[in-house]
C-alpha cells in the first residue's frame, strides 16, 4: 500500500523533512515581500463639451498617467497637455480659495442647467483629485463637491462605474457594498478538534 | 488489548518550534501521548480501505439528501441549502480534505464509521507532522506509519486546479488564482492549523496568504478581499453551521460570491451534508446493516446500548451513552442540549491495560491517506490524548 511509508523516505520527498527542522512559524507569516499595492497612479478621463463652455465627463477610467480628451461641439476631439492641465487645475484651486468655484456651492445653477466649466469639470473627475493632490483634502470633506460631483458626470452609471474601477484598483475600504467584522468577537473554539464519541 | 511502544517524549520547546503550541492540556498534562500504538500491515489496509469505501458512501448519501430535499431531515440550516446545491454541482469546489473517526480497526475489533469530519477537521497538525516527528526524534527513521497526509495535501492543492488525478499539469493551468487561509482570532491552536494548511499549499504552488476572519472584507459582486487585495480561493477553519447560525450575513454573501463565481470556498458548503450526523441514519437506510456501518436512528434504539448525540456537536459536548431502556450510563453536558439528537448503536473502543479506549482517526484528501488515534474515556472529550502509530 502505497501511504505505507517510512520517515526516511517522506522526509526526503517532501518539504515535510524540512518543517521538522524549522517548522512552519517562519513561513506562516508569509515569506514573500508584501506585495506592492496596485494602485492607480492617473487617469484617463473623457470629457465632452455639451454646450458652450460647458462641459461633462463622459468616462473615466485608472490609468498610470493622467490623460485627457476633450470631444469638443464641433466633433473634434484634442488631448489636453500637462501644462494646460496644471493651469486649469491651479485656476480651479484659486476659486476654490476665493470661494468663487461652483464645486463648492451649494446646488449651483450652473450644474443644474447641465455642465460646468472645464477646470470644474476636471476637478470634479478622479483625475482631478489626482492631478490637484494637495488641494484634495479642501474638497474631499466638502458636502457640496461631493454632490456637485456627481452631477458633473453625464449620467449617474458613468459615476459609478468610475467610482467602481477607482476602488478596484485604489482603495476598496470606500466601498460600500463590502462587509466586514464577521465573528469579530468570536473567541471560543469552534472546530472540530477532538470532537466526536467513542463508544 | 491496544499493543504500544514507550517512546522519549518530544521537548515542548521543539513542538513550540514546529508552530504547534498547544501541546499541554489545561491540567499540564501534555497532549501528546510518549506512546505509539503499534498496527500491522493488514490492519493498515483495512483502514485504508473502509475509509475509501465510507466516503463514496457519502457521496451516495449526500446526493440522495440533496434528491430528496432532505436538508431540514439532516438538521441543515435553510440559508445555506442553495450554497450546498450550488457547490454540489460544480467540480472546482473539490473537497480538500476530511477526517473519519473509527472505532475498531486493531485488536482484533470490526471497524465501524463513529463520524466524518468533513468541513473543519482538526488534529492534522498532529497527524500530518507531530506522529513523524516523535520518530525522528527517537531514531525511527525506518519505522513506517501510514501516513502520507503532507504529501497527498500538496497533491490535493493542485487538484483544485487541475481537477483530476493527475496533478502533472498544474504549473500550466495555475493561473496565479490567490489563496487565502483564514481562522477566528485568539484560538492557536485552529490558527496554527491553518497556518500549516497555507504551508502545505505554498508548497504546491499557490500564492498564499493568512488573515483573521473578522478583518476580512466581503461583497456579493466582488468576491473575497484583503487588505484591498482581491482572493479567488479561500479556505476557513470555521464550521458553516456557524456561519449560518450565528453570521447569517455572511452566509448570505457568500451564497451570492458562490454564485456570481468571484471565489471558491474549501472545504465547500457540501460537506456539511456529510458533518451531520443526521447523515449517519440516511447512510442506515441506504446500506442496512453494511458492516462498516452502526444502526443509527433520529429515534431512540430499542433493546440496545446507544451513544446519543447532537447533529452538530463537538468536542463530546451533550454526549451521552444510554442502556438498552434508554438510562443515560455516562453523560457530558454541553451548550448542545437542545440540539436536535442522533441515536447511533453502541460500540466498545479497543482499550490499554490502564482502561482507557482508543479511537482512530483517517485523513481522507482524494484518498485515504494518514492515521492517528486518539485515547479518553469512553466519551472523548477536549482532554482527550493524540496517540501516534507505527505499521510494524
Amino acid at each position: 500500500m502505497k501511504q505505507i511509508k517510512k520517515l526516511s523516505t517522506i522526509a526526503a520527498a517532501t518539504g515535510l523533512g524540512a518543517l521538522l527542522l524549522t517548522g512552519i512559524t517562519g513561513c506562516g507569516e508569509s515569506t514573500q515581500a508584501p506585495q506592492e499595492q496596485e494602485q492607480a497612479k492617473g487617469a484617463f478621463l473623457i470629457i465632452e463639451e455639451i454646450s458652450e463652455g460647458k462641459y461633462k465627463i463622459k468616462d473615466e477610467f485608472p490609468a498610470e498617467e493622467t490623460r485627457i480628451v476633450l470631444k469638443k461641439l464641433d466633433g473634434t476631439e484634442k488631448v489636453l497637455t500637462k501644462e494646460e492641465m496644471d493651469a486649469l487645475v491651479k485656476e480651479e484651486a484659486a476659486k476654490i480659495d476665493e470661494g468663487t468655484s461652483n464645486l463648492t456651492k451649494e446646488q449651483p445653477a450652473e450644474a443644474n442647467a447641465g455642465g460646468m466649466g472645464l477646470g470644474e469639470t476636471i476637478m470634479a473627475s478622479m483625475a482631478g483629485a489626482m492631478l490637484g493632490a494637495w488641494i484634495g483634502n479642501k474638497l474631499f470633506g466638502n458636502q457640496n463637491y461631493q454632490n456637485n460631483r456627481k452631477a458633473s458626470y453625464k449620467s449617474p452609471s458613468t459615476y459609478s462605474r468610475s467610482k467602481s474601477s477607482f476602488n478596484k484598483s485604489r482603495s476598496s475600504k470606500t466601498s460600500s457594498t463590502k462587509k466586514s467584522g464577521f465573528f469579530g468577537s468570536k473567541k471560543r473554539s469552534s472546530s472540530s478538534h477532538r470532537s466526536s464519541f467513542g463508544g | 488489548m491496544v499493543t504500544l511502544q514507550q517512546t522519549t517524549p518530544l521537548d515542548p520547546s521543539y513542538l513550540e518550534s514546529l508552530g504547534f503550541v498547544w501541546h499541554t492540556d489545561s491540567d499540564e498534562s501534555s497532549y501528546i501521548s510518549d506512546r505509539l500504538v503499534c498496527i500491522t500491515e493488514a490492519e493498515a489496509e483495512a483502514y485504508y480501505e473502509a475509509t475509501n469505501s465510507l466516503y463514496e458512501m457519502y457521496i451516495e448519501a449526500a446526493e440522495y439528501v440533496i434528491e430528496n430535499n432532505l436538508f431540514h431531515e439532516i438538521g441543515i440550516p435553510f440559508n445555506l441549502v442553495e450554497l450546498i446545491k450550488e457547490s454540489w454541482e460544480h467540480d472546482v469546489h473539490w473537497h480538500l480534505y476530511g477526517r473519519f473517526d473509527l472505532a475498531g480497526g486493531i485488536d482484533g475489533k470490526p471497524i465501524k464509521l463513529l463520524e466524518f469530519n468533513a468541513d473543519t477537521p482538526t488534529a492534522l497538525f498532529e497527524t500530518a507532522i507531530i506522529q513523524w516527528a516523535m520518530l525522528k526524534q527517537n531514531n525511527l527513521e525506518e519505522e513506517s506509519q501510514f501516513n502520507t497526509l503532507y504529501e497527498s495535501l500538496v497533491e490535493n492543492f493542485k487538484r483544485l486546479v487541475v481537477l483530476e488525478e493527475d496533478t502533472e499539469s498544474f504549473e500550466e493551468q495555475y493561473e496565479g488564482w490567490k489563496f487565502l487561509f483564514t481562522s477566528i482570532k485568539d484560538n492557536p491552536e485552529e490558527e496554527q492549523t491553518v497556518r500549516l494548511l497555507q504551508h502545505i499549499a505554498t508548497e504546491a504552488g499557490f500564492e498564499t496568504e493568512f488573515a483573521y476572519i473578522d478583518e476580512i472584507e466581503f461583497s456579493n459582486e466582488e468576491g473575497i478581499f484583503y487588505h484591498d487585495e482581491p482572493y479567488e480561493l479561500w479556505f476557513k477553519l470555521i464550521p458553516w453551521e456557524d456561519i449560518a447560525l450565528e453570521e447569517s450575513d455572511l452566509a448570505m454573501i457568500l451564497t451570492h460570491i458562490i454564485q456570481n463565481q468571484k471565489a471558491i470556498i474549501f472545504n465547500p458548503a457540501y460537506t456539511l451534508l456529510f458533518q451531520s450526523k443526521g447523515l449517519l441514519k440516511i447512510l442506515w437506510d441506504l446500506y442496512p446493516n453494511h458492516p462498516l456501518l452502526l444502526e443509527s436512528s433520529f429515534a431512540p434504539l430499542r433493546g440496545q446500548k446507544q451513544v446519543k448525540k447532537p447533529i452538530f456537536g463537538r468536542e463530546g459536548e451533550s454526549v451521552s451513552i444510554l442502556d438498552e431502556n434508554t438510562q443515560p450510563i455516562q453523560s457530558n453536558g454541553g451548550e448542545y442540549d437542545n440540539h436536535k439528537m442522533v441515536y447511533q448503536a453502541y460500540t466498545q473502543l479497543p482499550q490499554d491495560s490502564e482502561g482507557l479506549s482508543y479511537q482512530a482517526g483517517v485523513f481522507y484528501a482524494y484518498e485515504a491517506c494518514g492515521l492517528g488515534f486518539r485515547k479518553g474515556s469512553k466519551i472523548l472529550d477536549n482532554m482527550s490524548k493524540f496517540v501516534g502509530h507505527l505499521v510494524k
